[in-house]
């Protein structure tokens, strides 16, 4: 009777064991899988008790940030490390010489009404001073912002 | 943290409302934005966000260069519907409201309310 009972609880085990366990090898190939079905490129998983780790070089953060979530959604993964890295940046190029861009942006300041601001441009860095009212503040640093430049030192003042 | 950790969220908000960017690296580990907005108010939202991450933008680790679709002609968009979207949700990816994807395909649907995964809907820009 005793060990009738044995037997049986060892076969019931077995299929819990069957029933609940996706090996690590299925997992990773399910998480690789979800990766590529969403269009993520170079990243892979390896799955270990459950944890997969995710390991690549991605253009930017939002995909290793995405590659993340997207492996944490398939079923049997408990977490997730996330070791992707991204690219090294190409370097920013400033869009004119100095000169050119310290008139420029002077210019569009002065039709987006910011005059009391004043820019120095040295190798495509921007130096802002000066105080513009506070609701023309957010504006006027747009204004620099999109004039090509690749560096912006902020010293502008926000007035009444 | 370099300045794309510190900006992650602006950079997923740009993915969501449709504008498309490049990055670069400018002076001393500026994260350089350039790109095209869909609309003024998707271009909006992320210098909201930008404010939000970096108050009055004093940092200088950011330079957000953004121009909008708009100003280049406009034109219109195809957006595949997916599972669980409705207008207002579909409307907030490009920062408009649910109502202008609705007057652009009265054609193809029949009521606000219903849209259905796979239906390509009009997306002015």
């Amino acid at each position: 009777m005793r060990i009738k009972f044995l037997t049986l609880l060892s076969i019931a085990a077995m299929l819990f064991l069957a029933a609940c366990g996706k090996s690590d090898a299925d997992l990773a190939k399910a998480v690789n899988d979800k990766l590529s079905a969403e269009k993520i490129v170079g990243v892979t998983a390896t799955v270990s008790g459950g944890v997969a780790t995710l390991t690549g070089e991605v253009a930017d953060i939002t995909v290793k940030n995405r590659a993340e979530t997207v492996a944490k959604t398939v079923e049997g993964i408990t977490s997730v490390t996330n070791s992707v890295t991204t690219k090294p940046l190409p370097m920013a190029t400033p869009a004119a010489a100095d000169p050119s861009l310290t008139g420029k942006i002077t210019e569009n300041l002065k039709k987006a009404g910011c005059t009391g601001a004043s820019v120095s441009v040295v190798g495509g860095k921007v130096t802002v001073t000066g105080e513009v009212p506070g609701a023309k503040y957010a504006e006027c640093i747009q204004v620099i912002q999109q004039s090509g430049i690749t560096g912006i030192d902020n010293q502008l003042k926000k007035g009444s | 943290m370099s300045a794309q950790e510190k900006y992650q969220s602006l950079l997923e908000l740009a993915n969501q409302n449709g504008t498309t960017y490049e990055l670069t690296e400018g002076d001393n580990g500026t994260l350089v934005v350039t790109g095209t907005a869909p609309s003024a108010e998707a271009k909006q939202q992320l210098w909201d966000e930008y404010n939000r991450i970096d108050p009055d933008f004093k940092s200088g680790d950011l330079i957000l260069n953004l121009a909008t679709g708009e100003a280049a002609g406009g034109g219109m968009h195809t957006y595949t519907v997916e599972s669980g979207d409705n207008l207002t949700k579909i409307g907030k990816k490009y920062g408009i409201e649910w109502k202008a994807i609705w007057d652009h395909n009265r054609d193809i649907l029949k009521d606000p309310d219903k849209i259905y995964p796979g239906q390509e809907l009009k997306i002015p820009m």
